[in-house]
């Protein structure tokens, strides 16, 4: 866009050696000191973007048109070495997963240090100086310590600080920022975002920001741009792409992600999935076409031209116009939700649960995971928990479904003593729905057999005729077609599969479902599947749930009650609206603020509830 | 259809499975196939040479041994001892190893403990001299030289299946059907068993070269199968006497030994590569 941009990417290819494009025509430009934020879900070739410009696509892809300009350099006319050179120096990179991206078996001084000499600090005592320096700016504690200590020893927040302080080390003219929050928990990812902001700002660098999160691209970034099957659909001000969006996508996209505030508003859900590179080829109109909700005759012949909405604002639609006017199809029967029984479905009284550990002499250490927990989950009542990783959900859901035993206090599920009563009792009326559906499902059984799987072992035995029937039926409830009962889980997607997942625990009839982070893996488009789903299971409600989320959007979005855990314990309970509307614990109150983001997203939210009434 | 296909297109697949089952065929047909009972003995021809060398005579194809025993009768009986060992013993071995393998990773702790240890300290006995031992114990016959086997090999089908099992194991899926109230022995035999199968397929291939090249060692020093059953072992220990007058005598059961283990080997490393998920990752939708 301005002459002067730091990196201007234009019309970029990247294909596979098949010749199946994986990027077609991207351009991209940032201006000194921006943040641009690609923002992309899973397929979209969003981190195809970085690599191309590290120089570290993936074996079998490569350029095959376009070029990558940084700072008046064509990087892709340069030799490697060259390129090389730069890479590092006047361009840094703050990866994905800081839980590997160090050398396990380096201290954290000896990695920093070999980057600072790198980038041409000769003197030993200097580097050390200058990452001390370094590691103070990113506000890590005890800087010189730290030097000394090795990855493990450190938190993956406290890893992120450290690769963003190498990031930054040489005053580089641009950062690459690959989803560097995605891997922490949400009170940290905010923390980091914030750290990048002030970073850049510190050092004048611009940002290429590369995420799934449309809430977080709104926080950080100057300028966006979105990304689908492999072309940009959208770019602009970021303000612009989130609360007016010009291209469906992004709109969908938008209304697909639920929210913390405002009505619970039905999600959007689009049809089918996002065409892969193969598909894409045979397609001669737009990509977005087949599930777009505005698209007619014309979006499927010919492919949409790129032009500008507004100053700045480029939309790749027909008919951008359009977009304002979708949305999510209103649900059949709003707000009446069954009320939840009187009867307790589980009922936890000082519960508590404590490793013991014996250390080499035999002397007896006994680590508490969980600590004087009271509640209750009533008939037909959601309950969400959140809180972030080591706060003991997981534990918690492994006593209920009795793969670890109580230590202290009491449990109660479905009425009856956990600690007593034999595991039998409970395989009907407990199910548990499990976080990976590519390893809950036995890739070697049909789906059919799968959601059907826990009448097996029954005395009474399903003929086959009233097992397939029972199929189809569970299938249905989770609105996958009935011939999906012949196919093997490899031949699904992922949301597909998490649906199987959630039929087969539905299928003994269970008074109680435990859902462990089911929707954190998946995409945001699919994620609102998921949580529709939920809810609408919730309308028939036949049974309690009990939903471990970090994400307190999906908890209020699908939830009556919510338990907030922290460090073992429940330092917050109540109705959902209550807890997240007016957080009275400190740290109730931290999660919600992270969640939050930048007060801005508040009026954003108000101005799309409006637009829906 | 496109796996089939897909496993067509694997050569070491192909042509190890065509002579392995060439070689199964011989062995299963045996009586038919062979011009002359094994032991019969032709006076007139004595270490008669091939067909194909000078003075080689079209009645004794592949020649005769020092007793004038028709070597290609020899050659194919030999197959049929070979394989029946081979094929009981890999079996045996397998049965025996996989069986100790899914209970100790399965239900790991002290069960995985004392198959862990009992694996352990069997492998730090020399195998040939643990094999010969339990011949010299047990006297020689086809079923004792079975027994050998299997006893000194079950070790190598729970070692590497035990690991598998672990992984497997490790699947959310196994959970799941313990909490759905799958009794242990179901969930091993429908949930962890169809997993370790392809593994369990490809070591019983490879375990077959291995019983054919044991085998012929225990014949070879005559601690095998009883000296009126044919077997490749004991007909090499047989020409290496006049191995100068009558090369061909000796090189022809080596070359039978060497094929068959070759094949066997090929077969199991094909199927390795098609059976394996991790090998199949690409091109597979």
């Amino acid at each position: 866009m301005t002459s002067h941009s730091i990196l201007q990417i234009e019309s970029l290819d990247i294909a596979l050696r098949s010749g199946d494009a994986i990027l077609t025509g991207v351009d991209l430009a940032i201006a000194p000191g921006k943040v641009l934020g690609v923002i992309g879900e899973s397929g979209a070739g969003k981190s195809m973007i970085g690599a191309a410009i590290a120089d570290t696509l993936p074996p079998g892809l490569a350029i095959s048109r376009g070029s990558i300009r940084f700072d008046g350099l064509t990087l892709t006319d340069m030799t490697a070495r060259t390129r090389r050179d730069l890479l590092g120096r006047d361009i840094g990179f703050i990866p994905q997963e800081p839980m590997t991206a160090l050398n396990p078996t380096l201290t954290v001084g000896q990695q920093i240090g070999r980057h600072l000499a790198r980038i041409g600090i000769a003197n030993r005592a200097t580097r050390d100086k200058r990452a001390i320096e370094l590691f103070s700016e990113v506000g890590l504690d005890r800087p010189a310590q730290l030097l000394k200590s090795y990855p493990h020893q450190l938190s993956g927040g406290m890893l992120q600080r450290v690769l963003i302080a190498m990031a930054f080390a040489s005053n580089p003219r641009l950062v690459i920022a690959d989803e560097p929050t995605t891997a922490l928990d949400v009170t940290i990812q905010a923390k980091v975002v914030e750290l990048i902001a002030r970073m850049r700002q510190a050092h004048d660098t611009s940002v290429l920001f590369i995420t799934h999160d449309l809430q977080l691209a709104a926080d950080v970034c100057d300028d966006v741009a979105v990304l689908y099957a492999g072309r940009i659909v959208e770019t602009g001000r970021a303000e612009e792409i989130i609360d007016a969006p010009r291209h469906p996508y992004s709109r969908c996209l938008s209304l697909a992600a639920p929210n913390l505030d405002g009505p619970v508003a039905p999600l959007m859900i689009l049809p089918k999935a996002m065409p892969g590179a193969v598909e894409r080829a045979a397609m001669r109109g737009c990509a977005f076409a087949p599930r777009c909700p505005a698209a007619d005759e014309a979006c499927t012949r010919t492919p949409p031209p790129r032009r500008a909405v507004s100053p700045g604002h480029v939309s790749a639609c027909h008919y951008p116009e359009r977009t304002s006017a979708i949305a999510p199809p209103a649900r059949r029967n709003a707000g009446d939700l069954a009320a939840p029984g009187e009867a307790a479905v589980l009922r936890a009284q000082g519960l508590g649960k404590a490793y013991r550990q014996h250390d080499w002499l035999g002397r007896v250490r006994e680590v508490e995971a969980l600590r004087g927990l009271d509640f209750t989950v009533r008939e037909r009542e959601f309950v969400g928990i959140v809180g972030e990783s080591g706060s003991g959900k997981s534990t918690l859901t492994k006593l209920i479904v009795g793969l670890e035993n109580v230590t202290s206090g009491t449990l109660h599920v479905v009425g009856l003593d956990r600690t007593s009563t034999p595991r039998e009792r409970f395989f009907d009326q407990v199910q548990l729905v499990f976080q990976d559906p590519q390893s809950a499902l036995n890739p070697r059984r049909r789906i059919g057999s799968l959601v059907t799987q826990s009448l097996e072992c029954r005395g009474n035995g399903l003929a086959a005729k009233a097992r397939r029937e029972l199929a189809a039926e569970l299938l249905a409830k989770v609105m996958l077609p009935p011939d999906a009962a012949d196919r093997f889980p490899d031949q699904l997607s992922g949301g597909q599969k998490q649906r199987v997942n959630i039929a087969r625990a539905l299928c003994s009839n269970p008074r109680l479902l435990i859902a462990d982070e089911i929707v954190s893996g998946l995409d945001v488009s699919v994620q609102a599947q998921i949580l529709e789903l939920l809810r609408g299971l919730r309308e028939q409600a036949s049974f309690s749930l009990l939903l471990i989320s970090h994400d307190l959007a999906v908890v209020r979005h699908v939830c009556d009650r919510v338990l907030v855990m922290c460090k073992g314990e429940i330092v917050e309970q109540g109705p959902v609206e209550q807890v997240f509307g007016a957080p009275r614990h400190p740290y109730t109150m931290q999660l919600v603020a992270a969640a939050r983001g930048r007060p801005r997203s508040d009026d954003r939210h108000a101005r799309e509830a409006s637009d829906l009434s | 259809m496109m796996r089939i296909w897909s496993w067509l297109s694997d050569p070491g697949l192909v042509i190890g499975g065509a002579i392995a089952g060439l070689v199964l065929a011989c062995a299963v047909c045996a009586p038919w196939l062979a011009p002359y009972h094994p032991n019969d003995q032709d006076l007139l021809y004595i270490l008669a040479p091939p067909v194909w060398a000078p003075d080689g005579a079209a009645e004794h194809l592949l020649g005769t041994d020092s007793l004038g025993r028709d070597t290609l009768s020899r050659l194919i009986f030999g197959a049929r001892t070979a394989m029946e060992v081979a094929v009981a013993a890999s079996f045996g071995a397998m049965a025996l190893g996989a069986v100790l393998a899914h209970l100790a990773g399965y239900f790991g702790g002290r069960v995985d403990w004392l198959i862990s240890r009992l694996v352990e300290i069997w492998l730090s006995f020399p195998p040939v001299v643990l094999s010969m031992l339990l011949i010299i114990g047990l006297g020689v016959g086809t079923d004792k030289v079975i027994l050998a086997i299997v006893l000194v090999d079950w070790t190598r089908f729970c070692r590497v299946l035990r690991s598998e099992v672990q992984v497997v194991r490790g699947q959310d899926y196994v959970s799941f059907a313990r909490l759905v109230g799958f009794a242990h022995m179901r969930v091993i035999v429908r949930e962890i068993f169809p997993a370790t199968l392809p593994m369990l397929i490809t070591l019983f291939s490879l375990q077959m070269g291995i019983s054919v090249v044991v085998e012929a060692i225990l014949s070879f020093v005559a601690m095998g199968v009883p000296a009126d059953v044919p077997a490749w072992g004991q007909m090499i220990a047989d020409a290496r006497i006049n191995m100068f007058d009558a090369p061909w005598g000796l090189a022809l059961p080596i070359l039978a030994i060497f094929v068959t283990v070759l094949s066997f080997n090929l077969f199991g490393d094909g199927l390795r590569r098609v059976l394996d998920p991790r090998h199949r990752a690409n091109g597979h939708v």
